[in-house]
Formats: C-alpha cells, sequence, structure tokens
C-alpha cells in the first residue's frame, strides 16, 4: 500500500500550482515598469503624479507659481517654465524612465522619476 | 483521525516549517535601499543611493557624505566666501597681493589639477577661470535677456586669456600657502572639483565608515562602492541621450562596481545667440565653446580623473580623444557625435547592459 494516495498527490500539486502563481504575479507586478513622478521642495515631498494617465496638463506646486510643470499624454513629464536665471531645469527636458530626475536650484524643487511598485534588478540606478 | 493521515500532515508542516526557515535566513542578509537627494552642494543636484541594514545607518552614511563633500565645496567655492575658511575665492581675491594659507586638502587638489594639466596636455587648466569669467557673464545675461544675447568679443576674450599661465600658481607644500603671481588671473577647478571631492569622500566612506553599498551621483559625477545590496550585482546607470526633442531614450545603460561614470555634454548648460546654441565648456585654444560631440561619457575607477578626462576628450578631436583614453588603463569613453551616432573606445561595450 503506497503512503501518498492519488488523492494526496493533486491536492498537494494544486496547492504548489497556487503558491507558484501567486509568486509569479506578485514578480510580474514588482517588475512593472510603471513609473511615477514625485515633486519635491527642498526636501518634502509635495506631489505624487500617475503618469499613465494619457493626461495632458500643466500645473503648480501650490506656493510656487513661478514654476509650471507639464504632464504629456505619452506619460512624461517635465519642468515647461521657470523663473530662474539658469534654465537648467527647464533645458533638463521630458522625464518618464525610472532613475531621471531634474532639478531647479535656485526654486529648490527636485523633480524625479520612481518605479510604482519599489526597485527591481531591471530599472536604472540613476540616469545622468 | 488514523496515525496514517497525521503522519502525512506532520511531514507536509515539517517540510513548510524548514522551507521558511530557509526563506527567512535569506531575508536576514538582505540590505534595504534608501535614497536622499539635495540641491546644496557644488551648485548641482545630488543624489545618495545606498543599501544598508536600517534607516538608521542609512541617515548615518548618507549624514557622513553630505558632510564630509560640504567641507570641499566650501574649500573649492569661487564664488562665496566662509567663516574661518580659506577657499579658491581668497586664493583668487588675493592673486598678486599675498600667498595664502590652505587647508591640505586644497593643496592636494591642485596638485592633482596640474597633473590632470599634464596629463591633458593643457586642455583642463584651472588657471582658466579668467576666461571662463567671461563667458559666464554673456550666459547669465543673454538668459536673462534673450534678445540681447551676445557672445563676448574675442578682443576681451584674448585680453582674458593673457591670463591663464598655470606655472604662475604657486604652491609651497611645507607652508601650505598657495599663491597667484599674476593679479589678473584666477583659478576655476569647474571641470574637476565634483569628480576629486566625490572620490576622495568615496575613498573615507569605505574605509572608514565600513561603507559597502553606495552609488552617489554628484551632479551627474557617479561613483559607486561595492556592488548593489549585499552583492546583488552592479549598479546601473542610465546615460541619457543629448538630444532631448528624441523623446527622453537612454543612448545605453552600463554597470559599474567600484567605478565611476562622468559626463560632459552640450545640453544643460548653453545660451542662445541669433538662435545658434553655445555652451559652456571652452577649448583654451579657440576660447569659443568646443563643438566635436554632444556628449562624451567616461568611465573610469578614479572619479577625479573620469571627471577630468570628460572634460579634457569633450575639445579634443575624436582620434586624439581616443589616444589618451586608450593610454590610460581601466579606462573607456563614449563619444556621442553632432549627427547623434556613437563612437566607444575598445572596451566600453563590456559595460553596456
Amino acid at each position: 500500500m503506497k503512503f501518498f494516495k492519488k488523492t494526496d498527490l493533486i491536492v498537494i500539486i494544486i496547492l504548489l500550482i497556487i503558491s507558484a502563481t501567486v509568486y509569479l504575479t506578485y514578480n510580474y507586478l514588482a517588475q512593472g515598469e510603471e513609473a511615477k513622478a514625485e515633486i519635491y521642495l527642498g526636501s518634502k515631498l509635495m506631489k505624487t503624479v500617475n503618469l499613465s494617465t494619457g493626461e495632458n496638463y500643466s500645473f503648480s506646486i501650490p506656493g510656487k507659481e513661478n514654476v509650471v510643470f507639464h504632464l504629456y499624454e505619452d506619460g512624461s513629464i517635465a519642468f515647461e517654465k521657470s523663473d530662474c536665471p539658469d534654465q537648467i531645469c527647464v533645458n533638463s527636458g521630458k522625464l518618464h524612465i525610472v532613475g531621471q530626475s531634474a532639478a531647479c536650484l535656485p526654486n529648490a524643487l527636485i523633480l524625479k522619476i520612481v518605479p510604482r511598485n519599489g526597485y527591481n534588478n531591471n530599472q536604472n540606478d540613476v540616469v545622468v | 483521525m488514523t496515525n496514517k493521515l497525521q503522519l502525512k500532515i506532520s511531514i507536509i508542516l515539517i517540510i513548510a516549517l524548514i522551507a521558511g526557515m530557509l526563506s527567512g535566513c535569506a531575508k536576514e542578509t538582505k540590505l534595504t535601499r534608501y535614497d536622499t537627494e539635495f540641491l546644496s552642494l557644488f551648485d548641482t543636484a545630488s543624489k545618495i543611493i545606498a543599501y544598508t541594514t536600517t534607516e538608521a545607518e542609512f541617515e548615518k552614511q548618507s549624514n557622513f557624505i553630505y558632510d564630509e563633500l560640504k567641507v570641499y565645496h566650501e574649500l573649492f567655492d569661487i564664488y562665496n566666501n566662509y567663516d574661518g575658511i580659506n577657499n579658491i575665492k581668497t586664493i583668487n581675491d588675493n592673486a598678486g597681493i599675498s600667498p595664502v594659507k590652505v587647508d591640505k586638502k586644497l593643496i592636494d587638489l591642485l596638485l592633482f589639477s596640474k597633473e590632470i594639466y599634464k596629463l591633458t596636455d593643457g586642455k583642463v587648466n584651472i588657471a582658466f577661470g579668467s576666461v571662463l569669467k567671461v563667458w559666464h557673464e554673456y550666459r547669465e545675461a543673454g538668459i536673462a535677456l534673450p534678445e540681447t544675447a551676445a557672445l563676448p568679443p574675442m578682443e576681451t576674450l584674448l585680453e582674458a586669456n593673457k591670463h591663464t599661465d598655470i606655472n604662475m600658481m604657486i604652491i609651497d607644500e611645507q607652508a601650505s600657502t598657495v599663491y597667484l603671481e599674476d593679479k589678473e588671473m584666477s583659478l576655476d577647478v569647474g571641470a574637476i572639483a565634483k569628480g576629486y571631492s566625490t572620490e576622495q569622500v568615496a575613498i573615507v566612506g569605505e574605509n572608514n565608515e565600513g561603507i559597502t553599498s553606495m552609488l552617489l551621483s554628484i551632479g551627474g559625477n557617479v561613483r559607486s562602492i561595492g556592488e548593489k545590496g549585499n552583492k546583488e550585482g552592479p549598479w546601473k546607470v542610465g546615460v541619457q541621450n543629448p538630444d532631448k526633442e528624441d523623446g527622453t531614450s537612454l543612448i545605453h545603460t552600463v554597470a559599474l562596481v567600484d567605478s565611476s561614470l562622468v559626463t560632459s555634454g552640450d545640453y544643460q548648460r548653453y545660451y542662445f545667440v541669433n538662435g545658434k546654441r553655445y555652451h559652456h565648456i571652452i577649448d583654451p585654444e579657440t576660447l569659443l565653446p568646443a563643438d566635436h560631440y554632444r556628449a562624451v561619457s567616461i568611465i573610469e575607477k578614479d572619479s577625479g580623473l573620469a571627471d577630468g578626462l570628460s572634460t579634457a576628450c569633450f575639445i579634443m578631436p575624436l582620434e586624439d580623444a581616443k589616444a589618451l583614453i586608450e593610454k590610460i588603463d581601466g579606462a573607456e569613453a563614449v563619444f556621442v557625435m553632432p549627427d547623434g551616432s556613437q563612437e566607444y573606445t575598445s572596451g566600453f561595450k563590456d559595460y553596456i547592459r
């Protein structure tokens, strides 16, 4: 007489399949290239922008209306206008890749692209 | 319930328990990623990423790096005075007047600058401040009032260029003083200060503070310490396409372990005169912005050397630049040409992921 019956094996296999599915789904979600933008004033997070809404609009951070950001339909985001003397923030262009960032030093604003589901090994740690 | 069923359940539970313990062990050695950014040093945006056991440990490491960088930032500043510190501005202000006593860290940077000057055949010259100052003034004015943007007159540049002899910078290591013999000359260490400081700070952090896994990006000067996390592979650094209209694509991603990547490009600091773009990297021979490339990136262990090389290569023709890089053991470069195509030194492609 066998120690494991056929039904036992089936139960074990089903359990394995369920756990494998959960594990792989979790990993897939964690690795998704889904990105969001974060805007900091100094070291304070002021706003998080979902990049995959397909919307197209300009906006500012309350109290910092002298700097205008723009979210594009293609999921990229940029410093559109700034009153700073060097314009390096505007010259940084459109950002959409995890690890990219742009800053406006005179206005103490940082715009950076971060993953929505945490970092993984497929992403760039930094973009220069 | 039969004995047999109990035994089966026990075996399955034991296996599950062992599996759980194993994965638990794996998690224990896993380090967590933290990062922080700041805008207060070297007139640029900086970022520290590190893998540590706790957030408190990350705070300790990043504060150490920040405080050390701040020391260099103040010593190498050409625009501001700081209480109780003699820096490069102090040296410039005393040109033709008197030697200035400075910290050994500043003496070391100036000695390093002289080596870079020799290595690059004068392409990277920290005594070029008088010419860079002229360009800086015209650029700032041109950005503020684009309709009146102008190029500096060549006579002004040529006049400034008479005061750029690095041999007029007299370093007395014994007395720890620096004296500029020409009162019209001024030092500008912008081409190497960030890379040099990043390198010094990384070395101390690794040797004295037990930092094992960190990526420093000081205004685009990237220096890595160790691998990511607990030996989880190299750091990945994306290099941006200089052509921003092209839709923010990367030209490539490189893998770094205990190494640096520094880029010089024409695409961040610039201004327009009559519709033509003029950037900030000035060729000491023509006294005009160099126009061989859109960008040059250097991979090299020493971030200070990488910084100097990226500026030097940017103002050299391709064959000369490649020859310079091939001369240096372990250094590699990629050149983005004006038409967007790329040229590489022989080993660069090994770093591309």
